[in-house]
Formats: C-alpha cells, sequence, structure tokens
C-alpha cells in the first residue's frame, strides 16, 4: 500500500483517524474501568454521572477493608515471582543444552514439550485436587508456584531456545577451548550474552502466571488464593459495588498492562514459538 | 566428546518435571475414566473410593456419550471456539493492515489496542458482563435507555412526532440467558484476543516483500487486488498459527464462562468436567479423556507447522 497515500486521501487523513478510532475503541473498556473505580458506588450506576462526577479515592483506599485486596495482591506477587525464578532456573539450563548442544533428539523434545501445554487443564481436574489434597499440598504457595511454573516451562524453553540459537556458537565454543566449566560458560557467557531476552522471558513468564485462572482458582480456598480467585468471587456484585469493584479490578490489572505495554514485541516470539518472523 | 554428556544432561530436570506433570494426571484420569467412582453415594458407598474391583470398562464413556449436556456443551465449545477465531483473525487482518503504514501516534495507537491482551480473564469477564453488558445499570442499559428518552421528546415535536411514534420502544438484552451469554463470552473474548492476533499479523506483515509490491503497483494493481493476491497469502501461515493456538487456548476457555455463565446453561467442555468432578469422578474423566482428544486433534496440525518452522 505504499503509493496509495498518494493517489487517495483516505490514507492521507482517513488512515491515521480511523486506527486512533479503533486503538481508543479497544481502550475503552480498560477506561471505563479505571474512571469508575473513581466514582462513589452511588454514583457509579447513575446516568447524570457518566462522565463528570466528583472523583473520588475512597474505593482505593477502602480496598483493603472491602476485599483485603493485599492478602490476594501478595499471594499472587509471591506465586507468580518465585514461579518465574524456579521456571528460568530449570529453562535456563534446559535451553542451553538444546540450543549449543543439541542431539538428534532435541527438535522431539522442544515439541513434545510444547505439546504438555496443549492438554486441557479440565481433564486432570479431578487427580490433581485429590492428589493435592492427599499430599497436603492443596492451597498452599508451594503448590501454585509449581504448578504455574510447569505450565510456563515449555513456553519459557522455548523463547529462551530461540534467544540463545541467536548467539554465534563460536562464542561459547571458545569459553570452552579456554577451559570453562558449564557453569561458567552459563554463568560467565551465555547469560550476559542473552540479558535481553532472558528479561523479557522473564517478564512475560511473570504476566502468564499473574492472569492463570484455571488451577489459581480451583486448587485454592484461602491461604494461597491470588486475585485470579478474589475477582472470581465477586463476580455478579449486581450493580450496588461497581466503585469498589472497578477499583479492585484496576489494581489487579494495572500494573501487568503496565509491564505488558514493555514487552509485546517479545510476545509474538513467545507465543507463536518462533514460527513468525 | 565427552565434554558435551554433562551440557546434554542439563535438559533432564525440565523433561523430567514436565513428564511427572504430564504422565501421572493424565494416567489417573484414564484410570478413573474406566472404574465407578463417585464422591458420595448412600446406595453403593464402595463406589466412593477408586478400586479397580469397581472396573466399567467403557461404561463412563457410554454415559457421558449418552448424556445431553455432553453433545451440548461439545457444540457449545465448538460455537464459541469457531466465532471467536473467526472475529479476531478478521478484524486482525484489517487492523493489522490498518496501522501497518506509520502515522502520527502509531506507538499510542498499538499500545493501546494491545492493552486487552494483559488483562487477567477474570476481570475482563466480570467488567464486561456487569459494566457494559447489563442491561440496566451497564453502558448498555444506559445507552438503551437514553435513546428512548431521546425518542420520548422527539415524539412531542409538532410534525416530526408522528413520524417518530412509530418506532419501537428499545429493550435492552440481557446477557446471562443461554445463548446470549455465549455472546457476551465471545464478545469478551474477541476484544482480548484481537489485539494479539493484530500484533502477530503486523509482525509478519513487517517482512512482506516490498520489491513485489512496488511492481504490482507499476503493473497498475488496484489496492484490492494488492491485499487479495500479495498480502493475504503472505499472512497465510501466521493466519493458521493463530486459530491454532487460539483453538488451544479457548477450548478450555473457563473463567468467563465461570464468571458470566454459572448455572444458566451455557456450558462448555471444560465447564462440564468441573461440573461432573461435584459427584461423579467416573463420568468427568471420561469427559476429560474427550477434551484431550479434540486438542489433540487442533494441536497434531500446529505442532506440524512449529516442527517446520523449527527445521528453518
Amino acid at each position: 500500500m505504499a503509493h496509495v497515500v498518494k493517489s487517495s486521501k483516505f490514507g492521507a487523513f482517513g488512515r491515521p483517524v480511523l486506527a486512533w478510532v479503533v486503538g481508543l475503541l479497544f481502550f475503552f473498556p480498560i477506561f471505563w474501568m479505571v474512571l469508575t473505580s473513581f466514582k462513589t458506588d452511588a454514583d457509579a450506576v447513575k446516568p447524570e454521572y457518566l462522565l463528570f462526577f466528583k472523583p473520588t479515592l475512597e474505593n482505593y483506599l477502602n480496598m483493603t477493608q472491602n476485599y483485603d485486596y493485599w492478602r490476594f495482591a501478595s499471594n499472587s506477587v509471591i506465586t507468580s515471582v518465585f514461579a518465574t525464578i524456579f521456571t528460568l532456573f530449570v529453562g535456563i539450563p534446559a535451553a542451553y543444552a538444546m540450543a549449543f548442544n543439541p542431539s538428534r533428539a532435541t527438535k522431539d523434545i522442544l515439541i513434545w514439550m510444547l505439546s504438555t501445554k496443549m492438554l486441557p487443564a479440565a481433564a486432570v481436574l479431578y487427580p490433581m485436587t485429590f492428589l493435592t489434597k492427599s499430599m497436603g499440598l492443596y492451597d498452599t504457595h508451594f503448590l501454585i508456584i509449581i504448578v504455574l511454573s510447569l505450565i510456563n516451562l515449555p513456553i519459557v524453553v522455548w523463547m529462551l531456545f530461540t534467544y540463545f540459537k541467536e548467539i554465534p556458537k563460536d562464542i561459547i565454543e571458545a569459553s570452552q577451548m579456554d577451559g570453562a566449566n558449564t557453569w561458567g560458560e552459563i554463568k560467565e557467557i551465555l547469560i550476559p550474552l542473552a540479558w535481553g531476552g532472558i528479561v523479557s522471558t522473564a517478564l512475560l513468564c511473570f504476566i502468564f502466571c499473574w492472569n492463570e485462572a484455571y488451577w489459581t482458582v480451583r486448587l485454592t480456598t484461602t491461604d494461597a488464593a491470588t486475585l485470579s480467585k478474589l475477582i472470581e468471587g465477586n463476580r455478579a456484585p449486581e450493580g450496588l459495588f461497581f466503585g469498589r469493584l472497578s477499583a479492585v479490578s484496576t489494581a489487579a490489572v494495572g500494573p501487568i498492562v503496565v509491564l505488558g505495554w514493555f514487552c509485546q514485541k517479545q510476545l509474538v516470539k513467545g507465543l507463536t514459538f518462533g514460527a513468525v518472523k | 566428546m565427552s565434554n558435551r554428556v554433562l551440557p546434554r544432561l542439563l535438559q533432564t530436570p525440565a523433561v523430567l518435571l514436565l513428564l511427572v506433570w504430564m504422565v501421572v494426571p493424565l494416567g489417573m484420569t484414564l484410570y478413573f475414566s474406566s472404574i465407578r467412582y463417585v464422591l458420595n453415594s448412600l446406595r453403593r458407598p464402595e463406589w466412593t473410593s477408586p478400586s479397580l474391583s469397581n472396573w466399567r470398562g467403557f461404561g463412563n464413556y457410554e454415559y457421558v456419550l449418552n448424556s445431553k449436556d455432553f453433545l451440548f456443551a461439545i457444540q457449545n465449545s465448538l460455537f464459541i471456539v469457531c466465532s471467536i477465531l473467526f472475529l479476531t483473525v478478521v478484524l486482525g487482518v484489517m487492523i493489522a493492515v490498518l496501522i501497518n503504514k506509520s502515522f502520527p501516534g502509531q506507538g499510542i495507537v498499538r499500545v493501546l489496542l494491545i492493552s486487552p491482551f494483559f488483562v487477567m480473564p477474570a476481570v475482563n469477564a466480570v467488567l464486561w458482563i456487569n459494566m457494559i453488558l447489563d442491561p440496566v445499570l451497564g453502558l448498555q442499559g444506559i445507552a438503551v435507555a437514553g435513546i428512548n428518552n431521546i425518542l420520548e421528546v422527539l415524539r412531542n415535536w409538532p410534525i416530526l412526532g408522528g413520524f417518530f411514534s412509530l418506532w419501537p420502544e428499545f429493550e435492552p438484552m440481557s446477557f446471562r440467558a443461554t445463548q446470549t451469554s455465549a455472546i457476551a463470552v465471545i464478545t469478551m473474548v474477541s476484544w482480548q484476543w484481537t489485539p494479539f492476533a493484530v500484533l502477530i499479523f503486523m509482525t509478519s506483515l513487517q517482512s512482506e516483500d516490498q520489491q513485489q509490491k512496488e511492481a504490482a503497483i507499476l503493473d497498475g494493481a488496484s489496492a484490492w487486488s494488492q491485499f487479495r493476491f500479495l498480502t493475504l497469502p503472505h499472512l497465510a501461515r501466521p493466519i493458521a498459527i493463530v486459530v491454532m493456538i487460539q483453538a488451544i487456548f479457548h477450548l478450555s476457555l473457563y473463567a468467563e464462562i465461570e464468571i458470566v455463565s454459572r448455572g444458566n446453561g451455557n456450558k462448555n467442555l471444560p465447564y462440564l468436567i468441573g461440573e461432573f468432578s461435584n459427584n461423579n469422578i467416573g463420568a468427568a474423566s471420561a469427559t476429560g479423556i474427550f477434551a484431550v482428544i479434540l486438542a489433540n486433534i487442533v494441536a497434531i496440525f500446529l505442532l506440524r507447522m512449529v516442527g517446520k518452522a523449527l527445521m528453518d
């Protein structure tokens, strides 16, 4: 469409306007949630206060008392952070082995890893409940950390693998010549070289952990319940609490949406497993 | 070569963890699916603990196949997934082509567009079903009431009033009935996943062959035929990938169904499994195996494509 600009007025004026309209339209529900979070519960459902109202912070100030927000938020932070660390801890050596010391089985192993991601979670719902309850792990941080790690491990290994493959093999081989051991190679050469890729993999893994809404809902009750569980538990407030519900929702998604802005480009790599370039 | 043994061993923890994670629960599901196993039964207390002496063979599968909920859940799963796929791919291609060329504020529009993808599913569902789609208190209700008020005023106009009094009073739509809540789910999930499609298509458009394009323009090809014969074929592979990745994600759609549709009959397979799991574990496990088969059909195609990309 490079030359359409010359030939039609649409390209010069209509295209940007339409693009902005589409962008704003998609953002509107989020904007609306944030706007509503500054209204009192009573004002939030009154048509006369749709756009112009007296903004208040009371919904945010009362979040602890209304929803016990910080308990759920801290569970989300703890489980997501530790799951991300654990996934990287297992994933970096695996991706290193596959990228620099491939064997004939490497490709099959990678694809098999991906196939574990495709098992519908619901199919193993009862066995998971049964196992975790009988092991005394149900509703513990430890369990949620392990589950989040395992569901994200395939994507993390894939992403790291695609980043590691971009590092010239010569560098790694040279360090082998110099007699560096494997651990030294990973620590001194690989991690510094692939730092950018590792950071964006970690961010994306963190986002997926934070937003996970099947196991965190089904395998917790109170102790390890995350923000997904909190929101799910308030699914039908029947309009009485739009203000406070918006505030707690905004607090739950705000940091992640902002984080997402920074790793949108890596998303393509992470979710298409390198198949789209 | 011996110095390669240790590096290769480094992948074993990841492989073993995933192997256990896959094999153990799935094996249990298979086992439970072939025995009689319920959580509560006063009449047959021996069924309440898993045991080989309660062997049922394919009986649970037969029971599930014959329950009317199962067929409906499969149909509904497919209806929801296919609608979302259609909407996200069509909108995704259109938006990607629209914003691919640079214009003032392109970066900001990109950021605005991608934002819905990072909203957690539970918030997405609560936000849409309450604040936007609610027939009385949501924006839908407010908008319909507003239109009706305007019509009311117009009806009292001296001359044109007669014309407007022919117009009907608009009725807000409830999105909590079986069929309409499926539409609500489709809307909210498409809102969340269209950005994903846009992002992938845009990435792919950037690698489009510009020389070919310019040649086509010199040959006098119209914008439409450039799109139809150059851009669309170029997007074929990303479209296939977007379709398959989303199919896998949406076949196990759960939070949105749970929040929007609890108790109103708009079930999909994961929801049905959850329902069976309240008591009939045998049936829940058999349904789970069906869900695995369905997901595998999609997965095989995706893995083939990814496998090919890996060869490059």
